[in-house]
Parts: structure tokens; C-alpha cells; sequence
């Protein structure tokens, strides 16, 4: 019985840095359709600028978290400004420009610091565990869990209750009437992507203590992030929320019962099998575009 | 429609002069530069491949390496046996050394040429149209169809490296033996197997251009405009877009197998999500709308980055990565858009000119017509 | 050539088009080094996933080259390097080698770290008689006479680890690796030494390449209580895979991490206090003590940083270029030719930083096995140190097969 409730921790989780990594990017592709593929190198930036703010001003990684934000928001501004922006109307072609855009931030960080591995101090008050019978929980993945739900929960509230999410919920409505009636939306599909590129960046910030700080550190993660957000419903928090969570423990108990790879692949065929027959995800959008 | 025609007919001819022509002669018969050239083709043909199902019919399979990897592999398993003859029950090394008791069932008919190069032709397609099936009969569309194909290309990837006894896992099939077809032995330095690989890009295209042209193209772009339109009209649309998607499958196999006479080699990375996403751009920087052009992209990227890596060893793929942004914010529809949009317009002019000419003409004729008959007045 | 006339009669027309084409190169033939330089080829990822630890090897092939011709070079003549960056994938692998091997007619190539990018670049060398330098710790049974093996081979580096090993903390294994040849086949050899000296496998598995999450094997680790964790993760699994185990309280004096494959590369990214303790087992460590190495650590971090390390791999990487210049001094410069050059290496013996190196008939290297202890400063303490220099024997698990002089030997 221990062994399953470890395991539903580990799912847990793993659910925990996917749901950070993949509400980004269910914001950009809900409210702008823009399969954004260089949504996992504002994961490796926010990681990287995590060793940025420790190594030169000595800020460990709880305090920084927003500074990174604001940095890697601000980098996901330059690129919507720059490139995304022209790429509304052709949501498809998104997935070339971002890869491309993906590529040059790899070699840019490359160039810039170097192409070795990068080490981050773990925050030591989160250090050790926690242990209920047999049941181990290491602090920092219970801080984990906690945090992504706020986090979610922070979202859902700037969606819900703030003026911004009122005005981005009537642009992905319909962009031309939010349009008459006198909202910018240049200027609000900027500010979501930026705020997706900053979430982005707070979960690369948080999972350093986890895994090796490289340049290609984001690739892996994107397209786990992205089956996500199209299982749990375009547009739909809760619903990337849920997929999440079934996805990490989904993987948890099938590497449980066969092995690591095999238990990925036994996910992906059952996202394949969700995403047929129920494209339109598992919390579907009621409005009408 | 007939202009049209004649003017895919010429690029094809250029298309054809070029590869087997100029570009030999302008390597100067080098074997190495012949054989990175037959690289290039090969990698030219798999992103025409795409152009099939993406640019014809509007698929966007960003999984389109998975076929391509199984058309590879088929090859090499056949390569590898031939490599293996003088070992214990003629068992591939690796086997061996995982501890495989006795050659799998599904390894042994590729001791037979035909047969390999039937699978490596067909297994794709058979994927591909359970694949077909399965997403078009539930009118999967756009990126959701993207979203699918990608994930089954990780799943099988992650196959692929993890049953080593059978598929030498990460590593891939390596230590072949060269092809010998008909008594003749592919030396992937030569003159001939250039010709050879070209033979069969042009082979393709050919084949691929009568299904663009016929009636089941016309159907797949009317798919492609609206798909709804069409199944009011009583076309079975699941139907052609997997023929659609098979074909390009097929084709993506061939060229795997030719990737593989090539490199010498089949590795998992060929099926990797980098190499696919790749395939899409160089169809995208080619011009999806034309199956020629996708293959020039093939060729044109790679040589590219083959040059530019030569130059700038330190950032050329930094130099890759803002040519594909360029190539998606300045040129849409790929250099075949900037080619078609000059084209049109050289031809309107031309129009425009020839009308003038004629109207100036009218007019000259009848102020000369006028005069005559004032004249005659 | 009569086609070959033909085509050219054909398309002389067309001359004038093709001027710009970007594919007419001179052809060079003639001797393998001339004008005062000898081209060698380095092939070393600086792009892509494995080029964490690449791009230390292609500094250190790097500095060794700087270094032979600041001192007047080989017979009067210069090293000429010929860089590629083959992108950590394995197609680019083969076709920059072909580059390096066909086009710019290297003597020999430096390069590669892992064995799917060697298996690529093997067809190339092999079909053009080239010479291969590799560097890297390998999984052996392989008998190449293009490749110069300058890496440990499994017996090298198990021989005296897993028997102490087991008795200084039990002969219960949990193995864990990345799922490739090298970490199975490592483990292979680790359950034949196991078997002979009563030792038990409880477990056995192998994790995608890159793979980052550990959860599962940690509860896994949890359930069966090894006594020790035969690690053969590679890179960022590596890493992840250490700061997780750390993370989740294990004590390394019950439960040792022992690595075949971690270095201070590793070590420096895990960082030093989650990696204390835990062992690794290799011919060279940074901290080794040996005027030798005290020069190429010294030179090596004035060149490249103080924050930088030398580890097992980049060592090998640095000394086969010095192997290959002994070599090349003991040829008459006109009979310079990869095969003359092999040849002339067998046998040969040079001061490495770890000690003095030989290359065998069989072209693996002897070497000098350690097992050391990590602590917290990111160095490692030797803590077992082989009294002799062990011989390759790249076949060690495969009896009635040995890799000799004339290749692989059945029977």
C-alpha cells in the first residue's frame, strides 16, 4: 500500500512541473491559437536566469521567482512583438516560426554562457522530507504542488476578476467586436503572451533543483506540455489542470507496472485515443467562436 | 488549368535537367560531393513526400519521419543480414550480444531483396492508412491531425530504442553490408548511384505529380478548400485523404531506404520530433503548394546548412534558426510564392502590354480606318 | 569516362550558370601532409544534448594541438585542425566525417563521445582506411582497425570496483542506466563479476536518454533496499537522477551511488554537496597527483577558466593527441598514411596525466583504474588505487572471442 502511495506522489508530482510548464502555454494557444514550440526554451531562460540572479547577486531561487518572471516575460514580449505578431491569422506557420525562434534562443544562450551544464542551490529550507508510515514526500515536491495550484489559481483569478482577463476573454470571443468597442487588442494578446512566457519561466526557475541546467533542457518538456493543454480542452484551465494531473499519475502508475519508456509510450497512445474521440478535450469551451 | 500544366511540365524538365545534368558536372564528379549531394535528395524527396499530404490535401503530419525512419530501417534490416552471413545462424552481432536465442520471425524475410524493398514501400503505407483511418473517419482536422502525428512518432521512437534485441536501440543498425541490386553494387561514392538516387527522386515525383493531376488530386484540393462542400457532394473525404496520406508515406519510405544506402547506417533519429519538425520547415521553405518546389527546399536547406556549418562553425545554427523565421514572416507560401507571385506578375504585365499593344493598335487602325473614311468622304 | 565526356560536351552551354554554383572544389591528391602541415579532423558536438560534455573534449583535443605546434610541431610541421560541429546527431556525425576523411583528406580524426555517434562515423573511416581517435570510456566488443580506443573498456573499470564494492557495502545491486548499448552491457558485465562473487541484481532497468524524472525509481529504490546503486545514467539523467536521490534523504554510507560514467563534469553540475560521498570508478580524476597532470590542469584552466574541470574523457581526449604525435615522430614524414601511423602507435608508450599509457596490439589503451570517493568540493578522492596498469580486453564477457592484432578472434 506504501508503494502506491508513493507512486501517486510521484504522479503528483511530475502533474505539479507539467501543469506550470503547460498553463503557459494554454494561455498562448488559447487565446491567441499560436502553437508556440519555443515555449520550452522560456523554460530553459527562466532556469537560466535562476543561475543568473544566484551566481551574480546571490538570490536564491524563491526570492527571485519574480524577477524571473518579469525577465523571461519581458523576452516573451520582444518575440511576440517582434515575431508572433505577424502570425495571427496563420496559426500553423506559428509552429515553424517558434521552432526557428526555439533554435536561435538555444544558440544564443549557447553562445552567451556556454554549453555546459549549470548548477543551481536548491532552497535549504524545503530540505528533507516528510514521512507518514512509509509514505516519503521530499519537502520541496510538496512545495511544488502547492506552489503550481497557486499559481493556477493566481490565473484563473487575473482570467476572471481582473479588467485584463475580462478584456482577453471578450477578445478571444471575437476579436472584431472587442475591437469596436474600444479594446486594444494588439496590446492584450502582447500582454498574455508575455504573461504565458513568464509562467513559463517561473517553472523552469523551480524545477533547477531537479534536473540538469542545459541549453536543450526545454525540448522535452514542450511537447509533454502541449498534449496537455490540447487534452484538457483549448481554453480551459481546469481542464489543463485535470490533464495534468491524469497525465503525470497516469505515467507514475504505468512506469509502476512496466518501466519508465513503456509506460511513456502507454500515455501517449492513450492521449492519442483521448484526442480522437474527444478533440475538442475533456472541458471543452461552451462559447461559441 | 492547361498553362498551368505546361508550366509544371517545364519546371519538371529543369527540375530533372538540373539534378541529373548540371549538378554532377558542377560537383566535377566528385565521389564525395556526389554522395553528400545524394544526401540531400534523398532528404529532398522525403520533404516532397510532405508536400503530398500537407501541401495537396492540407495534413499537416509533423510525423512524417516516423514512416520515413520504418522505410530506413526495413532497408538495413535487409543490409544487416547480408552483413551477418558468416555469424552464428546468421544473426545480426547485436543480437547476439543481448542475449536473442534464435533470428525473430519478423527479421527473416528480409534475407530477400523484393520483399525488402515491397515493405519498404508498403509497411509505411499500411501504418499510415491505419493511422488514416483511424483519424479521418473521426474528422480529425488541422492540429489536431499535427498533434497526433507527433505524438505517435515519440511513441514509436521510444519503441524503437527500447527493444534493442531487435532494433539495436539507440545506436541503430549499423555495420552493413552494400546494396547489390540486379549484379549491380551500390558504392555510394559513384557516379552511378548518384544517378541512381536521382532516378528515383524523379522516379517519385513523377508518380506523385499523375496523383496530383488526376481526379483524385482535384478531389484532395477541393478537400483542402472545404471539406464539407465535398462530402455534400458524396465523396467519401476520409477515403481520399488517406490515400493521400499513404502515398506520401510510401514515398517517405523510399526515401528512407535510400537515406540508409546513403549514410550506411539507420539510426533512431530518424525518427526523432527534431528531424521531423525539420522536414516540415524545408517543405514550408520550398513552397507546400508545389511538390517540386518542396523537394528544391529539401536541397536548398540542407546545402545550406551544409555551407553554412563550413563557414561558421560556432553559430551556424543560429544563422538556420532566423532563416526559418525570415522564410515564415517575409515569404508565406515559400520561394515557390516569391517564384509564382513573379511569375504572375511578369505574365500580367506581359498581358497588360500585349493589350495595349493591341488596343493602340485598334485605335491606330481605326484612326487610320477613320481617316480613310473621312477620306472617302 | 567516355558518359562522362558526353555530359560534359552536353552541358558545356550551360557553363556559364553553373560558374556560381557553389559546388566546384579542387580536387587535392598527393601526399597526406604537405605544405608544412598535417590536417587532422576534430569532431566534437559543440550544439545539441551531448554537447555538455563534448565541448570540454573538443577544448581539450584543442589545447593539445595549440600546444604540440607552439612547440615547433611534428617534423618541422604544423597540426592543421579541421573543426566540425556534428550537432550531437548522428546523420551530421557521418557527414561531417565524410567531410573531414574524403574532402579535407585528414590523417586522422579526433572525436565523438557517444557510441551511436562512433558507430556512424565507423562505415566512413573503415571504407576509407582512416584513423579514428576516440576518447571515451566504451561498452567494448568492438575490434576496429580504424579506431584508436582511448577509453577504459568494461574490465577496466569493473574489475576491482564491483568486488569492493560488494564488500564493503553488500553485494545487493539496483542497476540503473540509460537505455543504450553501453549502460546493458556494462551491466552485463557487472552480473557475470556478481555471479562469481555471490552477489545478487534485484533490479535491472533503463530510463529513456535525456530522461529527467526519477520519482519512480526512487519509490522502486524505496521498495527492494539495495545495497548499492550501479549507476550508468549518462549526462542530464546523470544529473537529474543524483539531485532527486539526494533530494529524496538517502545516506551514502548505506546507500552509494557508484557511477561508472560521472565525472567532475557531472559532479559540478549536480553540485558538490548533493554528490558527496558517492563513488565513480575511472582511469583519471582532476585531483590526481602527478607533475603531469598538475601542468595540464594548470594549463588547461588558464586557458578556459577556473571554473572549469579536466575529467576522465577530456584527459583521454588530450593525451591521444600526444599519442598520435609519438607516432607520427616515429615515421619518415613521407610515409605519413593513417595506416603507417596505426601501426607505428602499437605499442607506444607516453606519459598521460593518470601515468604512463600503452597502446595495445589491439589499439584499446592500458590504463590505470581508480575508484574514488566524491566530496563536497566537487573533487574526488582516490580511494582504491589498481597496483598495476590494466590491460583492454574489450571481449572480457564473450568467451572464445578476443580482439588481437589481426582483428576479432574467434575460437
Amino acid at each position: 500500500m506504501d508503494v502506491f502511495f508513493n507512486q501517486a506522489f510521484a504522479g503528483l508530482s511530475m502533474a505539479s512541473i507539467l501543469l506550470m510548464v503547460a498553463l503557459g502555454l494554454a494561455i498562448i494557444y488559447g487565446a491567441m491559437g499560436v502553437i508556440n514550440l519555443a515555449h520550452g526554451e522560456f523554460v530553459m531562460l527562466g532556469a537560466y536566469s535562476a543561475w543568473l540572479l544566484q551566481s551574480y547577486l546571490g538570490l536564491g531561487i524563491l526570492a527571485s521567482l519574480p524577477l524571473i518572471f518579469l525577465m523571461v516575460g519581458l523576452i516573451g514580449l520582444a518575440v511576440e512583438r517582434g515575431v508572433v505578431r505577424w502570425l495571427y491569422h496563420r496559426p500553423l506557420d506559428t509552429i515553424l516560426a517558434t521552432w526557428g525562434i526555439g533554435i536561435v534562443l538555444q544558440q544564443l544562450v549557447r553562445m552567451g554562457v556556454g554549453s555546459d551544464s549549470r548548477y543551481v542551490a536548491r532552497p535549504t529550507i524545503l530540505d528533507g522530507n516528510v514521512a507518514i508510515g512509509g509514505v516519503v514526500m521530499s519537502n520541496y515536491r510538496i512545495f511544488l504542488v502547492f506552489f503550481s495550484l497557486s499559481v493556477l489559481a493566481a490565473t484563473w483569478y487575473l482570467l476572471t476578476r481582473t479588467e485584463f482577463g475580462t478584456k482577453l476573454r471578450a477578445v478571444i470571443q471575437n476579436k472584431e467586436i472587442s475591437e469596436c468597442y474600444g479594446i486594444r487588442t494588439d496590446r492584450i494578446y502582447a500582454l498574455a503572451f508575455a504573461y504565458g512566457a513568464g509562467l513559463a519561466g517561473i517553472a523552469g526557475a523551480l524545477v533547477t533543483p531537479l534536473v540538469s541546467v542545459t541549453p536543450g533542457m526545454g525540448t522535452y518538456l514542450v511537447v509533454d506540455a502541449f498534449l496537455v493543454v490540447i487534452v484538457g480542452g483549448v481554453g480551459s484551465l481546469l481542464g489543463t489542470a485535470v490533464a495534468s494531473g491524469l497525465v503525470g499519475e497516469a505515467t507514475a502508475l504505468f512506469s509502476f507496472l512496466m518501466n519508465d519508456t513503456l509506460g511513456r509510450v502507454a500515455v501517449l497512445l492513450a492521449i492519442i485515443m483521448l484526442i480522437r474521440f474527444k478533440p475538442q478535450g475533456l472541458f471543452p469551451d461552451k462559447v461559441r467562436r | 488549368m492547361n498553362r498551368n500544366f505546361s508550366f509544371d511540365c517545364i519546371g519538371y524538365a529543369l527540375f530533372a535537367l538540373l539534378l541529373l545534368v548540371v549538378v554532377p558536372w558542377g560537383l566535377g564528379f566528385d565521389g564525395f560531393e556526389l554522395n553528400t549531394f545524394a544526401r540531400y535528395l534523398t532528404l529532398g524527396m522525403v520533404a516532397m513526400a510532405l508536400a503530398l499530404s500537407w501541401g495537396c490535401a492540407g495534413i499537416l503530419n509533423l510525423g512524417q519521419a516516423a514512416t520515413f525512419g520504418l522505410g530506413a530501417y526495413i532497408m538495413a534490416m535487409h543490409l544487416k543480414l547480408k552483413a551477418s552471413v558468416n555469424m552464428p545462424d546468421g544473426m545480426p552481432d547485436f543480437m547476439g550480444w543481448t542475449n536473442v536465442e534464435s533470428l525473430p520471425w519478423f527479421w527473416e524475410p528480409f534475407h530477400s531483396l523484393p520483399v525488402t524493398i515491397a515493405a519498404g514501400l508498403l509497411v509505411p503505407a499500411a501504418v499510415a492508412a491505419v493511422m488514416g483511418i483511424f483519424m479521418f473517419r473521426g474528422r480529425i482536422t488541422g492540429v489536431f491531425v499535427a498533434i497526433i502525428t507527433l505524438a505517435f512518432l515519440v511513441a514509436i521512437q521510444l519503441v524503437f530504442v527500447e527493444e534493442q534485441r531487435y532494433t539495436g536501440g539507440e545506436n541503430g543498425l549499423t555495420g552493413l553490408a552494400p546494396l547489390e541490386l540486379f549484379g549491380w553494387t551500390a558504392d555510394n561514392y559513384s557516379l552511378s548511384f548518384y544517378y541512381f538516387v536521382a532516378g528515383c527522386l524523379i522516379c517519385a515525383l513523377v508518380l506523385a505529380l499523375a496523383l496530383v493531376r488526376s481526379k483524385v488530386g482535384l478531389v484532395l484540393r477541393a478537400i483542402k478548400e472545404n471539406p464539407d462542400r465535398v462530402r455534400f457532394f458524396g465523396y467519401d473525404v476520409a477515403r481520399y485523404e488517406t490515400l493521400a496520406f499513404c502515398a506520401s508515406a510510401a514515398i517517405a519510405g523510399w526515401a528512407g531506404m535510400l537515406y540508409v544506402l546513403v549514410l550506411e547506417f539507420a539510426s533512431p533519429t530518424y525518427m526523432g520530433v527534431p528531424f521531423s519538425l525539420a522536414i516540415v520547415i524545408w517543405c514550408a521553405v520550398g513552397g507546400r503548394d508545389s511538390l517540386v518546389a518542396a523537394a528544391l527546399g529539401g536541397i536548398i536547406v540542407n546545402m545550406l546548412e551544409g555551407r553554412l556549418s563550413d563557414l561558421f562553425v560556432d553559430g551556424w545554427t543560429l544563422f538556420l534558426g532566423m532563416l526559418f523565421i525570415l522564410v515564415v514572416l517575409v515569404m508565406p507560401r515559400g520561394l515557390f510564392g516569391v517564384f509564382h507571385g513573379a511569375l504572375a506578375r511578369v505574365i500580367a504585365f506581359y498581358r497588360q502590354a500585349r493589350l495595349e499593344r493591341r488596343e493602340s493598335l485598334a485605335i491606330s487602325r481605326s484612326v487610320v480606318s477613320g481617316t480613310h473614311d473621312k477620306g472617302g468622304r | 569516362m567516355k558518359r562522362r565526356d558526353f555530359l560534359k560536351g552536353v552541358t558545356a552551354t550551360g557553363a556559364v550558370g553553373v560558374a556560381g554554383f557553389p559546388g566546384i572544389w579542387i580536387k587535392r591528391q598527393g601526399a597526406w601532409a604537405a605544405n608544412g602541415e598535417i590536417p587532422v579532423g576534430v569532431l566534437f558536438s559543440l550544439t545539441g544534448a551531448v554537447a555538455v560534455v563534448e565541448s570540454t573534449l573538443h577544448d581539450a583535443c584543442m589545447m593539445a594541438i595549440e600546444e604540440i605546434n607552439d612547440n615547433g610541431g611534428i617534423h618541422g610541421m604544423r597540426l592543421k585542425p579541421h573543426v566540425e560541429d556534428p550537432a550531437s546527431d548522428p546523420a551530421t556525425f557521418a557527414d561531417r566525417a565524410r567531410r573531414l576523411v574524403i574532402r579535407d583528406r585528414c590523417v586522422s580524426v579526433f572525436g565523438s563521445y557517444t557510441s551511436a555517434s562512433r558507430q556512424a562515423v565507423l562505415p566512413v573511416v573503415e571504407g576509407r582506411n582512416n584513423l579514428y581517435w576516440y576518447p571515451t570510456l566504451y561498452e567494448g566488443r568492438e575490434c576496429s582497425r580504424n579506431v584508436m580506443y582511448g577509453g577504459a573498456v568494461p574490465n577496466q573499470q569493473q574489475q576491482e570496483f564491483v568486488p569492493w564494492l560488494a564488500e564493503n557495502f553488500g553485494g545487493r545491486f539496483y542497476l540503473i542506466g540509460n537505455n543504450y548499448v553501453y549502460p546493458r552491457e556494462e551491466n552485463n558485465v557487472c552480473k557475470i563479476i556478481l555471479d562469481r562473487i555471490g552477489g545478487e541484481p534485484v533490479h535491472e532497468e533503463y530510463v529513456p536518454m535525456g530522461h529527467s524524472d526519477f520519482s519512480s525509481v526512487i519509490n522502486r529504490i524505496r521498495r527492494e533496499q539495495p545495497d548499492v546503486i550501479f549507476c550508468t545514467l549518462v549526462g542530464d539523467s546523470d544529473v537529474a537522477f543524483q539531485r532527486q536521490f539526494h533530494a529524496a534523504g538517502f545516506d551514502p554510507d548505506q546507500l552509494p551511488v557508484a557511477s561508472l560514467t560521472r565525472s567532475e563534469v557531472e559532479v559540478k553540475a549536480i553540485g558538490g554537496e548533493a554528490a558527496a560521498g558517492h563513488f565513480s570508478s575511472a582511469p583519471y580524476f582532476m585531483g590526481h597527483q602527478s607533475g603531469e597532470n598538475e601542468r595540464f590542469v594548470e594549463a588547461y584552466l588558464r586557458k578556459y577558466g577556473q571554473d572549469q574541470v579536466t575529467h576522465f574523457v577530456s584527459e583521454a581526449a588530450y593525451f591521444q593527441v600526444y599519442q598520435f604525435k609519438a607516432a607520427l615522430e616515429k615515421l619518415d614524414p613521407a610515409d605519413i598514411t593513417p595506416e603507417a601511423i596505426r601501426d607505428a602507435s602499437v605499442g607506444l608508450s607516453i606519459t598521460a596525466p593518470q601515468g604512463e599509457v600503452l597502446i595495445d596490439e589491439n589499439l584499446h589503451t592500458h590504463l590505470w583504474p581508480k575508484v574514488a570517493q566524491w566530496q563536497s568540493n566537487g573533487q574526488a578522492e582516490v580511494v582504491l588505487q589498481s597496483e598495476e596498469r590494466m590491460a583492454p580486453e574489450p571481449y572480457w564477457a564473450y568467451e572464445g572471442q578476443s580482439c588481437t592484432g589481426e582483428g576479432l578472434v574467434r575460437g
